[in-house]
């Protein structure tokens, strides 16, 4: 199957004409195999992906391109307990998950 | 669902920005597109599961901005586009991924077919989803 999804770029397009992600923190709920997560990330000081599929995860983490590495990290979780402490981040993203 | 809301505030610093980017249910498109152009075959019908969804999520960030938690900066609707190169393609995709919540009535499927049929060497099919993301701040407490 040839599925293609998003090929003209309007999500990222959108995205980033409406927000700076320069430096950021980013926080992301629903991250999943990171499709959204690599066209911006590479901009953020940091950026934690999460999901609750760890089949996902996997895919995300080995797509992950070696320049974003270090910071850019993946975790299974949800939004309703999140492990970071108060005031960590300066962006969340509820990507396709509200 | 607000819970979660709530559990992400505490997370954002005092000037942080919550983005809520979905798709919304609005009967989505079917197209048929080619160099030459794109036609419209119909529209996907919205099951009551999909409609149920969008609703929740609605009433959870009115609940939150009535709450105190976030204020509305701006919102924006814009399409994102799902492509298959056959419409028996888009056929299995949707009865495999979108069972739940959208449904692709017969009807609309012969028209595209028929569409893409006689349509130029290149033709591809595609859904025209309609996406909102809205840019929430963080309310000072």
């Amino acid at each position: 199957m040839t599925l293609q999804k998003d090929p003209e770029g309007f999500e990222q397009k959108t995205l980033h004409k409406l927000v700076n992600f320069k430096d950021k923190g980013v926080l992301e709920i629903g991250c999943g195999e990171g499709r959204l997560t690599f066209k911006y990330a590479a901009a953020s000081s940091l950026t934690v992906g999460f999901d609750p599929d760890h089949d996902a995860l996997r895919i995300a983490q080995a797509d992950s391109p070696h320049t974003m590495q270090k910071h850019v990290h993946f975790a299974g979780a949800s939004a309703s307990n999140i492990p970071f402490s108060k005031e960590t981040f300066d962006i969340a993203i509820l990507a396709w998950s509200l | 669902m607000v819970h979660a809301l709530d559990e992400i505030r505490r997370t954002l610093k005092p000037n942080g920005i919550l983005i809520d980017l979905r798709p919304v249910e609005s009967n989505w498109s079917v197209e048929v597109v080619s160099s030459a152009g794109w036609q419209a075959a119909g529209r996907l019908s919205d099951l009551p599961a999909a409609v149920a969804d969008d609703e929740a999520a609605f009433k959870a960030m009115r609940e939150a901005e009535s709450r105190g938690w976030y204020i509305k900066r701006e919102e924006e609707e814009f399409a994102f586009f799902y492509y298959w190169d056959t419409p028996s393609e888009m056929k299995e995709f949707m009865e495999d991924e979108w069972e739940d919540f959208e449904k692709l009535e017969e009807d609309v499927y012969k028209k595209t077919s028929s569409l893409w049929a006689s349509a130029n060497a290149d033709a591809r099919v595609r859904v025209r989803v309609k996406m909102l993301i809205t840019i929430w701040d963080k309310r000072w407490s």
